[in-house]
């Protein structure tokens, strides 16, 4: 691709957000549809904080340096939410990361939250557990699968990128009889994750889990914006088809 | 500079160097690229580090057996790989990974199809729905036409109209579907790419 129309692209969705985000910081309101996935991380962490025991959530084995780092930081914001909730309540998450580059991150999101929580005291770097590198995807989830049972997690949500392997973990989580939430990229693993749960986060549902969880107006923006663009392809598909057939 | 604004700063930087060397300075790219790989392979030593100073913790506080294994699995390998490195074994590391751990996860691989089908059943079982019947219904289909178009014990007529099911369903139904889910992905991966650019959204700022 020309580098020049891929920075006329960049600069018009930029724009776009921008033009946005204005609209929605002056009060103009928008109507999401629901996410059951979503409403259901409110609810584990409730059941979570009422039991007494923690929710385990993986962030999945995509590096930050990596081209499916946005994914990561998708799942990250869910951690950062599941965190501020959990660390008020005395219940951190249970935090697995299955790439290095992750492992800091979140780190950083379980201290921020304990600091914002006022119990910093209580904050220790285990909290993060790193299983295993990204190229041992069995390891991973058997190492998650062994994190749930022993430290008997109340739910379970993995966020982030997984492959086919993440039924492992989620036979563990179901024989617990564990509400599951399963955010992810990877169409072999979404396959999985609908046999398994009903609380599903399809592809973009991840990217916009958190403004459904934070709704600030950047990231409710960033949801029009990629209306708009799901829009003109949408179109341009359909003229382009509509094209072939006419003319053969 | 506040303790807040400088990480942004830095990040902002060297997002949209990273983005112009990619579109313009391939060299400039690919230096930052490494940087990030350095960075990547240091965060993996913490990594390895953090693993094994979780389950020390649990094999001295816990008494827990399989932190115990872990953590002289951990030993033995580091040891096999000074010795190899020295020249006292020879490729002792390698041996580890080919007798344990590839058995090991060759094993749980075989048995995603079990785990699989499970899943089916308990999908089954928890909502009766017509999307979870549907599901059901064409992982069958397709098991089936994958098991009679690869036999050549049946009579063609029976095996072709099999073969064209699956094939429409691959073709059309799942290409359709893969399509607009990674036009999704590939839309949320830009928005939130340029959130991270333009310092909106800040991960790396607790």
């Amino acid at each position: 691709m020309n580098p020049l129309l891929t920075l006329s692209a960049i600069v018009v969705i930029t724009l776009l957000l921008i033009i946005f985000t204005r609209r929605g910081r002056n009060g103009r309101s928008v109507s999401l549809r629901p996410l059951s996935a979503v409403s259901s991380l409110s609810n584990q962490m409730g059941e979570a904080i009422e039991s007494g025991r923690q929710v385990h959530i993986s962030l999945g084995q995509a590096g930050l340096a990596g081209t499916a780092a946005p994914t990561s930081a998708a799942a990250i914001h869910i951690l950062d939410h599941l965190a501020k909730d959990g660390c008020a309540s005395g219940a951190p998450p249970l935090t697995t990361v299955g790439e290095g580059t992750l492992l800091p991150i979140a780190q950083d999101s379980l201290r921020g939250a304990h600091q914002a929580a006022g119990r910093l005291a209580a904050y220790k770097p285990g909290m993060a557990q790193f299983v295993a590198v990204e190229t041992e995807p069995y390891a991973f989830a058997g190492g998650m699968a062994a994190v749930i049972q022993q430290n008997k997690a109340s739910g379970n949500v993995m966020v982030g990128r997984f492959g086919p392997e993440i039924a492992i973990t989620a036979e563990a989580a179901a024989r617990q009889n564990m509400s599951q939430v399963i955010g992810t990229d990877d169409p072999s693993a979404l396959a999985v994750a609908t046999a398994v749960t009903d609380h599903v986060l399809i592809g973009e549902e991840l990217f916009a889990a958190a403004a459904y969880l934070e709704g600030s107006p950047y990231q409710i923006a960033s949801l029009q914006v990629q209306d708009i663009l799901r829009t003109i392809i949408a179109i341009a598909i359909l003229a382009l088809a509509a094209y072939q057939l006419l003319t053969g | 500079m506040s303790k807040r604004k400088l990480p942004l700063a830095i990040a902002i930087a060297f997002g949209f160097l990273t983005l112009l060397g990619l579109l313009f300075m391939p060299d400039l790219s690919h230096l930052l690229l490494g940087w990030a790989g350095f960075l990547a392979a240091v965060a993996l030593l913490l990594g390895v580090l953090n693993l094994l100073a979780v389950h020390f913790g649990r094999l001295v506080n816990g008494r827990n057996v399989y932190s115990g294994v872990l953590v002289l699995s951990m030993v033995v390998v580091f040891g096999l790989a000074i010795t190899d490195a020295l020249s006292i074994t020879e490729n002792g590391v390698t041996t580890v990974f080919n007798w344990i751990q590839v058995p090991l996860e060759t094993a749980l691989a075989s048995l995603l199809a079990f785990f699989l089908l499970f899943a089916g059943f308990y999908m089954l079982k928890r909502q009766r729905s017509p999307g979870a019947i549907l599901f059901l219904l064409t992982a069958v289909l397709l098991l089936l036409s994958q098991a009679f178009t690869a036999t050549t014990l049946l009579p063609a007529n029976i095996r072709d109209p099999f073969q064209q099911v699956q094939t429409i369903i691959n073709n059309i139904i799942v290409t359709a579907g893969m399509r607009g889910l990674l036009i999704g992905i590939a839309l949320g991966a830009i928005t939130l790419s340029l959130r991270l650019l333009l310092g909106l959204d800040q991960p790396y700022n607790k």
